[in-house]
């Protein structure tokens, strides 16, 4: 793996002296490309780096995004001295993972106009209500959404993460946290000067459920039935196996 | 378990990554809980699942995947028990089938209650309000119960009465001849004693045992030495009953954890049923019932204090 990984490091750096290197260019790469979720799985570490052509002063925005989908917001409230889930709403198209990475504050790169045309910022996002439900006082149902995702580590905003060298290659940690999602994760690197965009690039990810655990799953989801009855025959098989073990000793 | 990523590869190895709760767990701590509550379910008779679930619950795990995934490793101990049990003879089969037959029963109904909880969002608040109120009474009883007998033990007075008073329940249709037991009952209070106990079985995640113990020696008037061994031997169909149905309807049943759990149990009740004759009953119960009481402060505190955030998320998969 290792190997691989300097060889792409060398390949890189040839592109970039090479005289077929346009102008205004960004390339990078991935360390890992398939995060396999297995028994073993805790999360994952990826390196994104690469090469641009930057000047001083230049800057990189790195935006990760996941598979969109349904994510619900629920309101406890106290019903007989127990707080309760009363209400709740659908937000539709959100990302169910999200990283915005940079070199340095965001609000130093751009400012406000161009962050919400570039959809860049948690605030930013085009993520919508479901239709058909009239939700009162919408904005605090939004925050709730942003901070609940902050918190289980699915969204994150990681300024200075990413390092910059020598104006032409940089390189930043891509963090994707246990209770990840599986899917297609789109990777943007985008390259500022004075707040305008030169050039960007899109890399992916896919994140997948793999070896015994997928295996697991894909049966509890299938052969549900048959999924059970192997359950209880593992359980039965283990306390008359331990009975024959025990009463030997 | 979010910051476990970021630890280093050694510790890393005790992580296992739970296929159907969707979160790696420390699988050490998992095999201890099983063998812990293994050894109290060998020792009394009861303790297994009632404490299991709300500890699962503690550690992280989702409600509905503890209960599923606690009802599965609840076969193997009780398995291992009925077989110790049958060879010292204090296992009465028949009774043991007519109390099975409620629990089927009990057991399908739980599960559908179970599946429509989860579809108007209200499983975990069902479950955890369960927990306290049947913890909460459970404990009590037994500390009351378990209390009385060390200060009787230390006065001296042994009383002995009939085997069993005669009530009105005793009265009703149906009755049937139970040898083993020395009983002559109607069937009836058998079999819905085994519904109410399936459907808290397939809710709470339980085979019923504090439950069902009691209602044997005190409303059956069964003996106290075939009382453990039936009840595990009915909450063997019961949890297995369980088990299928939480699979197939609502896919909540985690056979990793399960088998880690049943594992770590399977040790400790082999242990537990080992010492029930050497260690005094009475204080272990008074033990126990602390732990119980415990747990179901602990349980009620979450659900009544505000928390920390009104507001929570569930991402669809």
């Amino acid at each position: 793996m290792k190997f691989y990984f300097y060889i792409k490091v060398v390949f890189l750096l040839l592109i970039l002296n090479s005289n077929s290197y346009a102008q205004n260019q960004i390339v990078a790469d991935l360390s890992q490309e398939n995060v396999k979720i297995s028994t073993d799985f805790q999360g994952a570490k990826i390196l994104l780096f690469g090469a641009y052509d930057g000047k001083k002063g230049d800057d990189i925005i790195v935006i990760v995004t996941g598979p969109k989908g349904l994510v619900t917001v629920q309101k406890k409230e106290k019903i007989l001295g127990v707080w309760v889930n009363t209400k709740k709403v659908n937000y539709i198209n959100t990302p169910k993972y999200l990283s915005i990475s940079s070199n340095r504050k965001i609000e130093d790169i751009l400012n406000q106009k161009t962050q919400k045309i570039s959809e860049i910022g948690l605030n930013n996002l085009k993520i919508r209500v479901q239709p058909g439900i009239r939700v009162i006082n919408e904005q605090q149902w939004r925050q709730a959404l942003t901070r609940n995702m902050l918190k289980s580590n699915l969204w994150s905003i990681n300024e200075n993460s990413v390092t910059l060298n020598k104006d032409a290659l940089f390189r930043s940690f891509l963090k994707l946290p246990s209770n990840v999602i599986t899917g297609q994760f789109e990777v943007k690197i985008l390259h500022y000067r004075n707040s305008k965009l030169v050039s960007q690039q899109i890399n992916s990810i896919n994140v997948s459920k793999s070896g015994i655990s997928a295996e697991i799953y894909n049966i509890a989801q299938n052969y549900s039935t048959l999924y059970g009855i192997f359950a209880v025959f593992l359980a039965v098989l283990v306390g008359w196996g331990s009975n024959l073990i025990f009463r030997k000793v | 378990m979010y910051y476990c990523y970021l630890r280093n590869n050694y510790e890393n190895l005790m992580y296992i990554y739970l296929p159907i709760a969707e979160q790696p767990i420390h699988s050490l701590a998992i095999l201890g809980v099983g063998a812990f509550l293994g050894l109290i379910m060998g020792l009394v008779g009861v303790g297994g699942g009632f404490l299991l679930t709300p500890i699962m619950m503690f550690l992280g795990i989702p409600p509905p995947v503890a209960v599923a995934s606690v009802a599965n490793q609840l076969v193997a101990p009780s398995v291992s028990g009925v077989l110790s049990h049958w060879k010292r003879s204090n296992v009465d089969f028949k009774m043991g089938t007519v109390l099975l037959l409620g629990g089927i029963i009990g057991s399908s109904i739980g599960v559908l209650i179970f599946n429509f909880l989860g579809k108007i969002g209200q499983l975990d608040l069902v479950i955890k309000s369960s927990y306290v109120i049947f913890l909460t009474l459970i404990g009590s009883l037994m500390f009351a119960e378990s209390l009385r007998l060390i200060l009787r033990t230390r006065k001296g007075k042994i009383s002995r009465g009939k085997l069993h008073q005669h009530n009105w329940l005793h009265g009703l249709p149906f009755k049937m001849r139970f040898r083993k037991s020395k009983l002559y009952i109607s069937i009836l209070l058998p079999v819905l004693i085994g519904v109410i106990v399936g459907i808290l079985a397939a809710l709470m995640g339980i085979g019923g045992g504090f439950i069902i113990v009691p209602a044997m020696i005190y409303l059956l008037g069964m003996p106290t030495s075939l009382v453990v061994g039936t009840s595990l031997f009915q909450i063997i169909f019961v949890a297995a009953n369980t088990t299928i149905l939480q699979a197939s309807q609502n896919q909540t049943v985690d056979i990793v954890l399960a088998t880690i759990l049943l594992l770590g149990s399977v040790i400790g009740v082999q242990i537990g049923s080992r010492y029930t004759n050497i260690l005094k009953g009475e204080y272990l119960r008074l033990i126990l019932s602390s732990i119980i009481i415990l747990v179901s402060l602990k349980l009620l505190i979450d659900l009544i204090t505000v928390p920390s955030d009104l507001f929570s998320i569930i991402i669809s998969r």
